[in-house]
């Protein structure tokens, strides 16, 4: 049990030990970091058969893109899914913790948990950081009462839409949804319009790009993530190659450390 | 003139000659070219008061992200000796921590028997050594002998006056050889003049100095003096984060400066290091 | 000036065919001073697996030590070695558990899983987002100039005498043009059989 006593024992949640220290860097004239933004275009839609979530893939630090193949869309539970915008940190971490609430909230009560639930969840937590934790979300998914959008602001306010487009490519993705969408849309047409509503995002918003994410989840609770549906932006074929001649870098010291590999194979009693 | 008309060519508006300008855009034209007929009318900034609201803009620039980073950072030393002046200067131009350069020529060459050395914003040091170039060989031209170094770093210490408080940001070393012998000065942008046995300016002129001090004896032989320089301003780039690149070394004695040597610092590091086993 | 560029640093890592790479210089300043040049960034948490932290120097310390803490702590419970994706999962929670109030660092982890020996590589911002793709990750005060030189040097499957010589360009290339980086570097190749660890001659300016 020594391991037990000699535990640090955090108290569950955020840790402001740094905060008075990192005010006084920061009032001393250093610039506080940048963290990484999703910049983003999310969008989700309810078709005929259920719904479907789309997002694109890019991630940036500043104006430096830092991730080409991110993924946004964000596992929930079995029967939804979310998309996250904003500091990609906030996004991944919120929908993880109410992720593993819904896991166990469905183990407590033995049933689908309502995608209701989850949106309360995601707004009370949200709301009680008054917009600290910037996470913009479309959350998405099929329960007893068919299929339902949500959208999550920052500050905590939901809407319950039929379609709806999220971060910096928002108004890109809903100028498509707004001139083509119509009730009870055939699957096929409706990855069409979520395809062109984050392809509008992808092309026109800088701070979104790359690929392209889908995530089709059906009333009779088939789920298709159909992670990079459309590869968008291929990278360009390199047609020189720019290896090394061996011993290009000058090394001025070697160590090599050798591992040993000690495979024992225990034999299974056989009695 | 037959020409044109036969072309029917006069007519046309880029055919026209100056006069025909409006005076509004003949002002204007004067105006953004200004020193070109006269080097030291520099546009003023847009804005009222730039002495006080340059500096304010600056300072407010570093939070919100339009601080103007031009290229800054140097170690350059010169000394007196026996022999003559020596100088000695690094060549990295950096803007904030981005290398611009390693290749930069902190030494100006003013004339057969003058260098400057530049450290601070660099567009403000080679544009005013420019100036300063003008300035000695008209005076040259006018009083039929070549300036003293005296008087070139007045004129510079006049410029730096002229334009103090308004942002420049120098600080340059003269040496030269004239009729009093070697001569060597210190002028800043505050103004400031001074002539000396010793300098060192730049952000790794503290470092510099170190080696400098410990080294400097007026009866250095020749190959003594520019080793001490070579040496003082390599052991500036180790230290300093803002100086690099190629230790350049000169020499002014009385038959005019000669350029001694151009040494990347890797190859100097190196071959120190290996001295010192 | 940004927090994180006080101490000046850089960390690189690559993935290439059963191996990886991680690469630091060995810079460590206060601003525009060099205080040391043998001040190496990247730590072996484990067998086959390093870590890489930039940023500010202090805080580099601390979230060495808390992080060897909670590793040994893992292990002693688990009665298991930690793999490279248990290990990141666990820095980003500790990142961002001080979300309102973080580390100025940034992480870099490389390494091979001990059992299947499948080669990871990640790194998050100091918030602890993580980012695993499958080319390069680079952290540090010339993190722009890395990302132009692996973009550029990278192509996948590469041998590790190949890989050595991509990481080890790339970084010196890049380092050569931030003014608070460089003064030496170190590289470190991660196969399933060895470890080898190489120091390079650079510029010292």
């Amino acid at each position: 049990m020594q391991a037990e006593l000699a535990r640090e024992l955090p108290p569950a949640g955020f840790n402001f030990e740094n905060c008075k220290r990192n005010e006084a860097l920061i009032n001393g004239g250093f610039l506080a970091p940048k963290t990484v933004k999703t910049g983003t275009t999310i969008a989700g839609i309810i078709f005929k058969d259920g719904v479907i979530l789309g997002a694109d893939t890019r991630a940036t630090e500043g104006p430096i893109v830092s991730d080409k193949n991110c993924s946004k869309i964000h596992y929930l539970a079995p029967n939804m899914y979310c998309c996250g915008a904003g500091t990609a940190a906030d996004t991944e971490m919120t929908t993880d913790l109410v992720s593993s609430q819904l896991a166990l909230h469905r183990l407590n009560t033995g049933r689908e948990v309502p995608v209701v639930c989850a949106t309360t969840l995601l707004k009370q937590k949200l709301f009680r950081y008054q917009g600290n934790i910037s996470a913009a979300l479309v959350l998405g998914g099929v329960d007893l009462t068919g299929p339902t959008i949500y959208s999550i602001a920052p500050h905590g306010s939901v809407d319950k839409l039929p379609y709806t487009s999220m971060g910096s490519g928002s108004l890109a993705a809903m100028s498509v949804f707004e001139s083509r969408y119509k009730p009870d849309m055939t699957e096929e047409e409706a990855k069409k319009l979520v395809r062109d509503a984050i392809a509008g995002g992808v092309f026109n918003d800088l701070g979104s790009g790359s690929n392209i994410d889908l995530c089709v989840i059906r009333k009779n609770k088939t789920v298709d993530y159909l992670r990079n549906y459309e590869i968008a932006n291929r990278k360009g074929e390199r047609t020189l190659d720019y290896s090394f001649l061996k011993g290009t870098t000058i090394v001025t010291g070697t160590k090599t450390f050798n591992l040993d590999i000690t495979e024992t194979v225990i034999p299974m009693e056989v009695a | 003139m037959a020409l044109q008309e036969i072309c029917g060519l006069s007519d046309a508006p880029y055919m026209k000659s100056r006069t025909h300008f409006l005076k509004s855009t003949e002002e204007e034209m004067k105006n953004s070219t200004s020193n070109i007929e006269n080097c030291y009318s520099l546009s003023a900034p847009p804005f009222e008061n730039p002495m006080q609201n340059l500096n304010a803009i600056q300072q407010h620039g570093e939070k919100s992200g339009i601080k103007i980073d031009f290229d800054h950072g140097t170690t350059t030393l010169g000394f007196k000796y026996q022999g003559g002046v020596l100088l000695a200067v690094d060549s990295r131009a950096t803007g904030g921590q981005f290398i611009g350069s390693q290749s930069m020529k902190k030494i100006v060459e003013i004339n057969d028997y003058m260098l400057g050395t530049l450290a601070g914003g660099a567009a403000d040091c080679v544009y005013w050594d420019r100036v300063l170039t003008q300035e000695c060989r008209l005076h040259e031209l006018r009083n039929k002998e070549r300036i003293s170094v005296a008087a070139a770093s007045k004129i510079m210490a006049n410029i730096a006056h002229e334009f103090k408080g308004m942002g420049l940001s120098m600080g340059m070393m003269l040496a030269g050889y004239d009729k009093r012998g070697p001569g060597l000065y210190y002028v800043d942008n505050d103004a400031q003049r001074t002539p000396g046995n010793v300098f060192s300016v730049g952000s790794g002129s503290i470092y510099a100095f170190g080696v400098l001090d410990s080294g400097y004896r007026w009866d250095l032989t020749d190959e003594e003096a520019q080793e001490l320089g070579r040496r003082a301003i390599y052991h500036a780039t180790f230290r300093d984060a803002y100086s690099g690149g190629i230790v350049r070394v000169y020499q002014v004695t009385k038959d005019g400066w000669i350029n001694i040597s151009n040494t990347d610092c890797m190859e100097l590091h190196y071959k120190y290091a290996e001295e010192k086993k | 000036m940004s927090i994180l560029a006080y101490n000046g640093g850089c960390v690189v890592a690559m993935r290439g065919k059963d191996c990886v790479a991680i690469a630091t210089d060995h810079r460590f300043g206060v601003q525009a001073q060099t205080i040391d040049t043998d001040f190496e960034k990247v730590h072996q948490v484990a067998p086959k697996m390093f870590l890489g932290l930039v940023g500010l120097q202090t805080d580099i310390l601390t979230v060495r030590e808390r992080l060897a803490f909670r590793k040994k702590l893992y292990e002693i419970r688990e009665n298991r070695e930690m793999t490279p994706k248990v290990f990141s999962s666990m820095l980003s929670n500790f990142l961002y558990e001080r979300r309102f109030g973080p580390y100025f660092i940034e992480p870099v982890i490389a390494g091979l899983d001990p059992k299947t020996s499948e080669p990871f590589i990640c790194n998050m911002d100091l918030i602890g987002c993580p980012n695993v793709p499958d080319d390069f990750v680079v952290a540090g005060t010339c993190g722009e100039q890395l990302y132009g030189m692996c973009e550029t040097l990278w192509k996948p499957d590469l041998e590790p005498d190949q890989l050595f010589e991509v990481i080890s360009q790339s970084m010196i290339n890049a380092f050569d043009r931030d003014a608070i980086s460089g003064w030496g570097a170190s590289v470190y190749i991660i196969e399933k059989d060895k470890i080898t660890v190489k120091k390079l001659k650079t510029r010292m300016d």
